[in-house]
């Protein structure tokens, strides 16, 4: 298998942890992969995006136009990250309805909406975002059930809450 | 056993499995997580280890070589520009030696992402005349730790482990050690002035003479165990491509991308190499590319007319590596005719992408305080040298001029001072670069007499590398208003508030301090926290959340180019918005900060983790 994904957002949004999260479901079937980390100096609110490559790969870093996915927790750093998106990717992003048409397949959610309306706590943007992602890329490498089985090992005492969330997306998603 | 580790943990794994106990050094991107990773080891498994950081880098290194002096297996880390200011200790280690082991890991940043320079570790290394490794991967971060220290041991110098931000920040699966069976190191200093000691001229010339020997003995070990091996392997053809670190992953990459194939050896110490024998080597091929980063330092040991890289124009001489330049440079050569298949569709979104800028984060007291100075020490006449640390990021509010290297800016501030009288010379530190380099300049700006404000911000951690900790902090705590009392002059002291009034009274008083004195620096401490330091925020930050009252905003743009608080942009009717994912509830922006008072409390806010 060799799978590409770049993960965008900035500070506080938890983009490490889908990293995490998705390397621990290639760990569990024992899949190889290599992630590395962008982002400058700025800590809380700067931009910051992940790769992760799962498979046959010697290094870290997606070049333009190879990523088979770009999961965007925020509508702009999805847009500054977009030449990493191969011809024929998927782009999951959160964004308003003002999104721009792009030549890629977009499966977009205003996902901050529903946490300001309530339905699930901001810190779990990037859980829900995985979600959308889960439920509308055709050939994402890993099952909800994998990806549950990470969060649960990532950290049992959120896990529940995580959980929760990302059905809420795949069921949003429908 | 199977383990996924980020390249630093894998470092700090590998200096546990290879039995090192004293570990020191000072944090720095990308190094930092190696340091703090031995710590968690150690906690975890109660191992008998010192891992302590240094108050510098000079002081990280000195203390760990002289354990690898007396017999133990010691480690110093750090940054690439880190290594600096250890070189001198570095220079003479590297004539004099050690008995135990010394392994010097200095992380390299190709691409600038959090350093002030790109230069390359490997070609310190060459200057020292010590062995370099340069891992392409965690796995071999790992592998060349352990491979370093024993090295160290055979050869008695001290050896560097060279990553670079993508190894240290890269995870993936790694194979290690099973178990781990820590046998600390006796530490016994054997008494050997002649060598310990060595004294110009004779004695370092004679440690001069062994240097130059056992430089000829590592690379000939080179040659023997990690090259000939590789070279055995290859047929020959069109083209050779050596490289190391990550560039060996890179190269394997793009060949396989391009479907074209090509002799690789992967260079696992780049210096000392074997010249002639590699040289020899280059009869079965055309031409040899040589891919490595960020400078030219195999290229430039192995120079031939065969050899294309940086220095010929083929392979690119600034920023990290990608493979869409190793792509260009087989263009270059002739090996590929295709087409760029790195290149990214061109899309026109008909408008541009706002950037999100390097700033402070919200909540973050440097950015009242820097408002605060700029408020009564006016940008027009005056002159604002600051220093290397998270509140760097105050350049994006127009409150630094000048920055150079750790501690610069007292004794730039000292120059300016000099050089143009006619202004206010106001210079920014926080508390942890002022202790590792802060301290000498000011006691030079006190004996000469240089007039200038000194603000250090101490928010007691160092924040930007991820809140290691200060000597403020632990152990013996060392009170940075003492240190300045000790030199014999006044310390002025503030703990920042969130209410504005008060930070901008306090440099009223502060600039009458400056405006009454004719010789020597005015010195002010600025307590504050740092909003991500899980220990002490929460005591500090009123969580009081802020809305805009959009009838008084008039859209001036004082917030979001003075103040430039993250959390604020404009919407869509051209009036001030808060983002409410991002705002800290600091209450930083409800005074003065508004012209017209338009931050108002918003009891209602959305409560983060509520």
């Amino acid at each position: 298998m060799k799978y590409q994904v770049v993960i965008a957002g900035f500070g506080g949004q938890g983009v490490v942890f889908l990293v995490k999260v998705l390397a621990i479901c290639a760990g569990n079937r024992d899949i190889a992969f290599l992630g590395t980390e962008n982002h400058g100096m700025s800590q809380r609110g700067g931009a910051v995006s992940c790769d992760i490559k799962i498979g046959d790969f010697t290094n870290p870093v997606i070049d333009k136009n190879q990523a088979d996915v770009i999961i965007g927790l925020d509508s702009n750093e999805s847009l500054r990250n977009i030449a990493f998106l191969k011809t024929g990717g998927t782009m999951v992003v959160n964004a308003k309805a003002d999104y721009p048409s792009l030549p890629f397949a977009v499966a977009r959610v205003d996902a901050n909406a529903k946490a300001l309306q309530g339905a699930f706590p901001i810190q779990g943007l990037n859980v829900y975002m995985l979600g959308v992602a889960l439920a509308s890329v055709k050939d994402f490498p890993f099952s909800i059930e994998e990806v549950k089985n990470a969060i649960m090992q990532m950290n049992p005492k959120v896990a529940q809450q995580n959980i929760k969330i990302l059905q809420m997306a795949m069921n949003d998603c429908k | 056993m199977k383990q996924t580790l980020m390249g630093n943990d894998a470092i700090a794994w590998g200096l546990i499995h290879a039995n090192v106990d004293m570990v020191s050094g000072y944090p720095g991107t990308p190094s930092s997580e190696i340091l703090s990773g031995v710590q968690k080891i150690k906690k975890m498994l109660s191992l008998p280890v010192y891992a302590e950081w240094g108050a510098n880098e000079k002081v990280g290194f000195e203390v760990a070589y002289a354990g690898a002096i007396a017999g133990k297996r010691a480690c110093a880390t750090m940054k690439q520009v880190g290594l600096n200011v250890a070189s001198d200790a570095l220079m003479s280690a590297a004539y004099i030696g050690n008995l135990g082991s010394m392994l010097l890991v200095s992380a390299d940043d190709p691409g600038f992402y959090s350093s002030q320079t790109e230069q390359d570790s490997r070609v310190f290394a060459k200057f020292a005349r010590i062995p370099v490794l340069d891992p392409s991967t965690p796995q071999d971060a790992y592998d060349f730790t352990k491979l370093g220290v024993e090295l160290s041991e055979k050869f008695k110098i001290p050896v560097m482990l060279r990553p670079v931000m993508r190894v240290c920040h890269a995870r993936e699966i790694i194979e290690m050690d099973d178990t781990t069976e820590f046998k600390p190191n006796e530490g016994k200093f054997v008494r050997d002035v002649p060598r310990w000691g060595a004294v110009p001229r004779d004695g370092r010339f004679a440690q001069g003479l062994d240097q130059l020997e056992r430089v000829e003995v590592i690379a000939k070990y080179n040659w023997d165990h990690f090259l000939k091996p590789q070279f055995d392997g290859c047929k020959g053809g069109e083209l050779l491509i050596i490289t190391s670190g990550t560039g060996y992953g890179f190269t394997q990459e793009t060949l396989k991308d391009l479907g074209l194939e090509a002799d690789v050896v992967k260079i696992i110490m780049p210096y000392p190499l074997p010249v002639k024998e590699i040289q020899a080597c280059f009869d079965a091929y055309d031409k040899v590319l040589i891919v490595e980063e960020p400078y030219p330092c195999i290229e430039e040991q192995i120079a031939h007319p065969k050899v294309y890289g940086k220095n010929t124009d083929t392979v690119h001489k600034i920023d990290e590596m990608k493979k869409e330049e190793i792509l260009k440079a087989f263009q270059k050569i002739g090996f590929y005719k295709g087409e760029n298949i790195y290149e990214a569709p061109k899309i026109d979104l008909g408008f541009s992408v706002p950037a999100r800028p390097p700033a402070l984060c919200p909540g973050c007291p440097h950015r009242d305080v820097y408002y605060a100075i700029m408020k009564v020490f006016k940008r027009k006449k005056s002159i604002y040298p600051s220093d290397i640390g998270c509140y760097t990021l105050g350049i994006a509010q127009g409150a630094i001029d000048s920055l150079l290297c750790m501690g610069a800016s007292v004794a730039m501030a000292s120059g300016y001072s000099i050089a143009d009288p006619s202004k206010d010379v106001v210079a920014t530190i926080g508390d942890g670069t002022f202790f590792h380099s802060g301290i000498p300049p000011l006691l030079n700006a006190i004996y000469q007499g240089h007039r200038f404000v000194l603000v250090i911000l101490d928010n007691s951690t160092i924040a930007m590398t991820g809140r290691q900790v200060t000597p403020s902090r632990v152990h013996q705590p060392i009170d940075i208003k003492k240190i300045v009392e000790g030199m014999g002059v006044e310390c002025m002291e503030h703990h920042y508030s969130h209410h504005m009034h008060e930070n901008v009274d306090f440099f009223k008083k502060v600039k009458e301090k400056y405006d009454q004195s004719t010789s020597g620096p005015t010195v002010v401490v600025v307590r504050e926290f740092c909003i991500l330091d899980a220990e002490r925020a929460s005591d500090f930050v009123p969580n009081i959340y802020v809305k805009v009252d959009e009838d008084l905003c008039v859209a001036c743009d004082q917030c979001t180019t003075v103040y430039k608080c993250p959390p604020m942009s404009y919407n869509d009717k051209g009036k001030i918005e808060i983002d409410p994912f991002l705002c800290a509830g600091c209450a930083g922006c409800l005074e003065i900060v508004c012209p017209t008072d338009a931050f108002v409390v918003d009891e209602n806010y959305l409560k983060k983790g509520k």
